[in-house]
């Protein structure tokens, strides 16, 4: 039998602001009397849900931010009510919907534990047995009669992991915990994790942006695509889907505008008109083939004669990791260019970084000044793929690929 | 209604560690502590002596302070219960988004959390009774029914009112304009044996008089507080005939509150 069934499940919310009183009785008045009132338009967090969950199974629930994942761990905890369809949970849910709910800072730590702990259900002396493994098991002994105000953030997130995991319960709901302490921390948690999931044999539900503790700790993915399950089942093909998923959303997102973030400069004789990616026949391309030839090109307008300019193209990711530079010295050396608009180019052999999203730089300068006329971080994201399977998974292997060269021999 | 008591005694720990929260809140880092709980209703009785040497206010053979602190005793513990119930869900809103467990838990422990305050009171009024040498009678066994009665109606106004007070602020707002204006119609500053007076001994308002007096006793308080002041101070019975009116309103609107917070309950975290 299984201990979550989920059927047919949807949930609505009102979208814009909540009316007040006058409103409320003004509407009210108006639809007595038969007049229409405009109503505020509904979105739907979730949309006709359905899945069943067996006890002993550990499932990963992954999505975009507004993907339902919250509305369904609530709906599941018996917060919120499902606007259609049902929810039945057969056994005692632990909800660990972000661990320190319901903490109160005046409260030092032993009087939170307490209270936590009656709260998710505990009787006082079942807490009184747990008491101590709770505290030696946060590291918290010397500061559990400190009030939790003066605690670390790290500091209360380990509290309350440790009590919101010693409740015995059927049913484990994680939400984004486990990326929280110190590593030494995180570690135990994971360990801690593990050993309810594989001794212990309980149910858990992991929602998690950390798709590699999903894709380890889980045996099923359900991934959430607003408001529906888009995939249910295997954990390594689901993600995989789910990565490629993100980093075109990372890449449609930044490719409109440059990122705030980004650094750039120009001394305004040189005006950058595009960058893009071509392959080796020449036409243009939005995503790169792993290891294939590309041909970088900046097209972009000279204001006042160019003398003796000296170009660099840099990749780097996102977050502005610098990954790798071409600088054009000597190469276009005693040479003018007249104002006019130009092309440059980079030739690429066998693209070497591995999948997932990057972005280029661009910097422009002349011999005779040792400042920039250009520069430019940002000014194209593009997104490498791969065929191979066993490349997929951006940015988890690192970014460049070695090409080295396996062998294996016996040593007798 | 069976459901109902099982479902608390299932949650009664729970009840009792947030009623120990409550209190424990509201008196760490005061100083005075739990001693601020009897300020309120010691001034007003104050206040209340010092108005009554002007005004002029019959109290029988009861010295007055002790007569408005019988009733103050009373109003203020259902007052407070009734606004802080009407507060509790809101302000347990952490809670509300966070975790499962029957929502009326919050109003019921707002006003068992204000129990422990009037059971300070009672401290201050064993101090009266002896300065005044008055001996409590077997009377007194009636308290313990007069504040559960007391209980359930500062929660039939709790109950609807932290519903409404999701949805509408207002009502956190209005609450204590009215609950102020109520105590003008109980027998707090005045004993109700002044209005009986008026009213059914002198037939003050003509034929209207009896349905007036039934009227102003439908106001719960009106019995509770003239009772509290019979078992305590004068020896004497509750007056029942003050009391029932009062009590068929609580037995019709208490259901009704109940089963509107009930209803409004599942939006609660959508709405907070």
């Amino acid at each position: 039998m299984p201990i979550i069934e989920v059927d047919h499940l949807t949930k609505e919310y009102r979208l814009g602001a909540m009316q007040g009183l006058k409103q409320t009785l003004l509407n009210t008045a108006a639809r007595l009397s038969g007049r229409q009132v405009s109503e505020r338009p509904l979105f739907k967090a979730l949309d006709d849900v359905c899945f069943s969950i067996e006890p002993g199974e550990v499932v990963g629930i992954i999505g975009h931010n507004g993907a339902g994942k919250s509305s369904l761990l609530k709906m599941l905890a018996k917060i919120s009510t499902p606007t259609h369809g049902s929810v039945k949970v057969n056994g005692r849910i632990a909800p660990l919907i972000e661990v320190g709910a319901g903490f109160i800072p005046d409260f030092t730590g032993r009087e939170n534990v307490y209270l936590n702990g009656s709260i998710m259900g505990l009787s006082r002396k079942e807490i009184d047995v747990k008491f101590d493994e709770i505290v030696a098991f946060a590291e918290m002994g010397e500061f559990i009669d400190t009030p939790v105000k003066r605690y670390s953030s790290g500091m209360q997130v380990k509290l309350a992991f440790s009590v919101a995991t010693s409740i015995d319960a059927d049913i484990l709901i994680v939400d984004e915990v486990l990326a929280v302490g110190d590593l030494a921390f995180q570690r135990k948690c994971f360990d801690r994790m593990e050993d309810l999931i594989k001794r212990q044999g309980k149910t858990v539900l992991l929602v998690s942006h950390n798709i590699r503790q999903v894709e380890r700790l889980c045996s099923r993915v359900i991934l959430f695509d607003k408001g529906r399950i888009l995939a249910d089942g295997e954990p390594s093909p689901i993600c995989d889907h789910f990565y490629e998923q993100n980093d075109e959303k990372v890449r449609k997102d930044t490719a409109a505008k440059l990122s705030a973030s980004s650094k750039g400069e120009s001394s305004g004789d040189v005006e950058l008109l595009s960058v893009t990616f071509m392959d080796a026949e020449g036409t243009p391309i939005e995503r790169v083939e792993f290891n294939s030839d590309v041909t970088l090109c900046a097209t972009f307008r000279v204001g006042e004669r160019l003398v003796n300019p000296i170009f660099g193209l840099g990749i780097h990711t996102v977050d502005f990791l610098y990954l790798s530079t071409e600088i054009s010295e000597n190469i276009f050396e005693n040479r003018t260019y007249e104002p006019g608009e130009y092309v440059v180019s980079l030739h690429i052999r066998n693209f070497p970084f591995l999948p997932g999203v990057y972005s280029v730089r661009l910097g422009i300068n002349t011999g005779e000044l040792t400042k920039n006329i250009f520069y430019q971080e940002g000014v194209c994201n593009f997104q490498v793929t791969t065929a191979n399977r066993y490349r997929t998974q951006s940015m988890q292997e690192g970014f460049v690929e070695m090409k080295g060269e396996w062998q294996l021999k016996s040593l007798a | 209604m069976l459901r109902v008591a099982t479902n608390l005694y299932a949650y009664r720990e729970l009840m009792i560690t947030l009623a120990w929260k409550n209190i424990a809140l509201r008196y760490k880092q005061a100083y005075l502590g739990i001693a601020w709980a009897i300020l309120k209703p010691v001034t007003l009785m104050l206040i209340f002596t010092l108005v009554k040497s002007f005004v002029g206010i019959e109290s029988g053979d009861i010295p007055y302070p002790i007569l408005v602190f019988a009733a103050l005793m009373p109003w203020t513990f259902f007052q407070e219960s009734a606004s802080d119930g009407v507060n509790s869900v809101v302000s347990n809103t952490a809670l509300i988004k966070k975790i499962y467990f029957p929502r009326e838990i919050f109003p019921i422990t707002a006003v068992l959390t204000k129990l422990v305050e009037l059971g300070i009171n009672f401290i201050i009024l064993a101090g009266l009774m002896v300065w005044y040498g008055m001996m409590p009678s077997a009377h007194v066994l009636w308290v313990p029914i007069i504040l559960a009665y007391t209980m359930l109606a500062a929660l039939t106004i709790a109950f609807v009112g932290a519903a409404i007070n999701v949805y509408f602020r207002d009502m956190g707002q209005a609450l204590p304009v009215l609950l102020s204006l109520l105590m003008y119609a109980s027998p707090v500053i005045y004993p109700l044996q002044l209005v009986k007076d008026k009213l059914l001994t002198q037939q003050a308002a003509g034929e209207w008089s009896n349905m007036l007096y039934t009227l102003y006793t439908i106001n719960p308080l009106a019995g509770i507080i003239d009772a509290f002041q019979n078992v305590v101070l004068r020896s004497q019975p509750p007056d029942l005939t003050a009391m029932i009116p009062g009590a068929i309103m609580i037995s019709i609107l208490l259901p009704l509150s109940y089963l509107y917070f009930k209803r409004a309950e599942a939006y609660f975290a959508d709405v907070i």
